[in-house]
Order: structure tokens, then C-alpha cells, then sequence
């Protein structure tokens, strides 16, 4: 597994060259970005589970047959393994958010995850969808861009109330890794 | 590679838990202290012939014998091989600042050492020697600032005491 600055260590041990000014000013941006990233990592963390249960229920409510007689939300039993694997794809995507590498992801969740999904019959566009819902809300919760949606009366929704700044980096590169999961998916 | 980030991610895992706020607190531990090492990385990188060379030539000035006919250094392509040993520890110490833990050094350059060293008969003295000179000679303001250089030298110490 790496990091950002370990994967810098691991590309300039290929060309036997030490790290010097180029490599360096990236890191430096990691450094000074580093209070953004810890933010962003918390605001996933602290509503993981409001994020997971929305992007299944969002994935349900669009495709109703999952949780009919026969569909792969029916019964509880394989309803609960739904919500239990959309909370670990979250889970990895915040440590490669916290690490600001992929390589924890790629590693660990993703290598092999499309054959199992496809040998255990879970239907993969179904799964790449929750993730893009995912990507969706996670997004608005780093930026703080969340709102209650078409629901005005709708208060079960809540701001990290840190302060605003400019986090397109980040939120770019938490979507980034959103993508490479339904990329793997698909 | 072993570094703050992916022990606090390794031991999450482990647990199957998001980063808690112990993790975060880690991590920005770590990124506090980012700023000195990077730049004992940097300044490192800048001048890593020259200190290699003086490393290097310290090395071969208190021991010479390793020039004599059956020893280290008899030749010119070994004495060469011997400077670019030391420009191997140099880097990976670089490797060691950025990433702020000991990953590139155990991994790449002690994990073994002492094993090779004794096949090719080589003296890992003179590899302390040569380390030491480096630690010695490195100071503040001239080469970094205090704290780039307390980075630095932590990294040669260890690298030092792995060898002797």
C-alpha cells in the first residue's frame, strides 16, 4: 500500500534518482492542502452511513424489482449484505482519500471484485449506480453543497459546518476514486 | 511502503472502521512536521554529488588501507562502486525525509545488509565512517535549518546504527 509520498519514493526509486524540486512542490501541495484533506475524510466518515443508505435506497427506488420476490435486495438477508458492501467501497474510498492514493483501493477492494460480484449473480450496474449516488452525495458533503432536496420541510440533513473554502482539488480527486470503482464495476 | 498514512490505514482495515479521529490526528501530526523534512529532502537532493564525494573521500582517508592490492577499494571501478554505495544511502534517506518514516531505508537498504556485506567481505566501518562524516559535517544555517537538519541527521543515525 502507498501513499502520496511513498508513491513519489517508489517512481524515483525506478529511475535510481533522488526527489528533488518537481516531485517536491506536489508533496508540498498535499502538506499545505493537509487540514482540507482531514475534512473532507471526516465528512465522509461522519455520514457514512446516512451516504450508504441513500445511494441503496436511491438504487431500490429506481429499479424496484431489486427488492420484488426474486430480485438481489430480496430478502433482508441479501438487502443487508447491499447496504454492508456499499459501506466498505465507502470505507476504502476514504482511506485513498486519506492516503491520497489509489494503490489501498486498487489493492484491497477493487482487485477481483467485479469476477466475485459476477460469480455471486449481483447485478453490476446496480452496484456501479449506488456508487455513483455515492460520488454524488459524498461530493456535496465535502463541498458542503448539500440540501434537502425537493423535500422543503426535510430536516434529517445536516452541514459539517467547517469553514468554506476552495476544496475542487479534493472533491475531484474523492470523485476520482468514486469513478475508478465503477470503472472497475463496469 | 511503511509511512503514517498507511500504518493508520493498515490498522483501520484491520479493524474493518473508517479513519477515526484518532487517525486524522495522526496523519495531521505528521503533516506538521512535513514542511522541515521536505526541505532536508530537497537540499539533500540538491547536493548529493558533492556530499557523496566528501562522504566518500572521508571514508577512504581514515582507512587507507581498503586501497591496498586485495582489499575493498584496489581498484578504481570498486572505489567507484564504493561512492556509489554511499550515494545508494544518501537516496534512500531522501526517500526516508519525504516519506517522514523509515520505509525506503529498512526496506531497500538494511533489510539484508549485513548478509551481503560479509559474501563480498566488504567493512561496514567504512560505511559508518563514511555516514558519520556526513552527520558531522552537515550543519545550520550553511546546508538547512535547524530542523531540516535534526530530520536529516536523525535518518543518518539510523542508518548508522544499522550498520555498526
Amino acid at each position: 500500500m502507498l501513499d502520496a509520498f511513498s508513491r513519489a519514493v517508489v517512481s524515483a526509486d525506478a529511475k535510481t534518482a533522488p526527489i528533488g524540486g518537481g516531485e517536491l512542490a506536489a508533496l508540498r501541495n498535499y502538506v499545505a492542502e493537509g487540514n482540507k484533506r482531514l475534512d473532507a475524510v471526516n465528512a465522509i466518515t461522519s455520514n457514512a452511513s446516512c451516504i450508504v443508505s441513500d445511494a441503496v435506497t436511491g438504487m431500490i427506488c429506481e429499479n424496484t424489482g431489486l427488492i420484488q420476490a426474486g430480485g438481489n435486495c430480496y430478502p433482508n438477508r441479501r438487502m443487508a449484505a447491499c447496504l454492508r458492501d456499499g459501506e466498505i467501497v465507502l470505507r476504502y474510498i476514504s482511506y485513498a482519500l486519506l492516503a491520497g492514493d489509489a494503490s489501498v483501493l486498487d489493492d484491497r477492494c477493487l482487485n477481483g471484485l467485479k469476477e466475485t460480484y459476477i460469480a455471486l449473480g449481483v447485478p453490476l450496474q446496480s452496484a456501479g449506480r449506488a456508487v455513483a449516488i455515492m460520488k454524488a452525495s459524498s461530493t456535496a458533503h465535502i463541498n458542503e453543497t448539500n440540501t434537502s432536496g425537493t423535500n422543503p420541510v426535510e430536516t434529517r440533513f445536516r452541514k459539517m459546518e467547517t469553514v468554506k473554502g476552495d476544496c475542487s482539488a479534493l472533491v475531484a480527486e474523492a470523485a476520482s476514486y468514486f469513478d475508478r470503482v465503477i470503472g472497475a464495476l463496469g | 511502503m511503511k509511512s503514517v498514512a498507511t500504518t493508520v490505514v493498515t490498522a483501520a482495515d484491520a479493524a474493518g472502521r473508517f479513519p477515526s479521529q484518532n487517525d486524522l490526528e495522526a496523519v495531521q501530526g505528521n503533516i506538521q512536521r512535513a514542511a522541515a523534512r521536505l526541505e532536508a529532502a530537497e537540499k539533500l537532493a540538491e547536493g548529493l554529488d558533492k556530499v557523496t564525494k566528501e562522504a566518500g573521500d572521508a571514508c577512504f582517508s581514515k582507512y587507507p588501507y581498503l586501497k591496498q592490492a586485495g582489499e575493498a577499494g584496489e581498484n578504481q571501478t570498486k572505489v567507484d562502486k564504493c561512492y556509489r554505495d554511499i550515494a545508494h544511502y544518501l537516496r534512500l534517506i531522501n526517500y526516508c525525509l519525504v516519506v517522514g518514516g523509515t520505509g525506503p531505508l529498512d526496506e531497500w537498504g538494511i533489510a539484508g545488509a549485513r548478509e551481503v556485506y560479509r559474501t563480498l567481505r566488504l567493512p561496514t566501518a567504512a560505511y559508518v565512517e563514511a555516514l558519520t562524516f556526513t552527520r558531522d559535517r552537515a550543519c545550520s544555517p550553511r546546508d538547512m535549518s535547524p530542523q531540516a537538519l535534526n530530520e536529516f541527521k536523525s535518518y543518518l543515525d539510523y542508518a548508522i546504527n544499522a550498520l555498526s
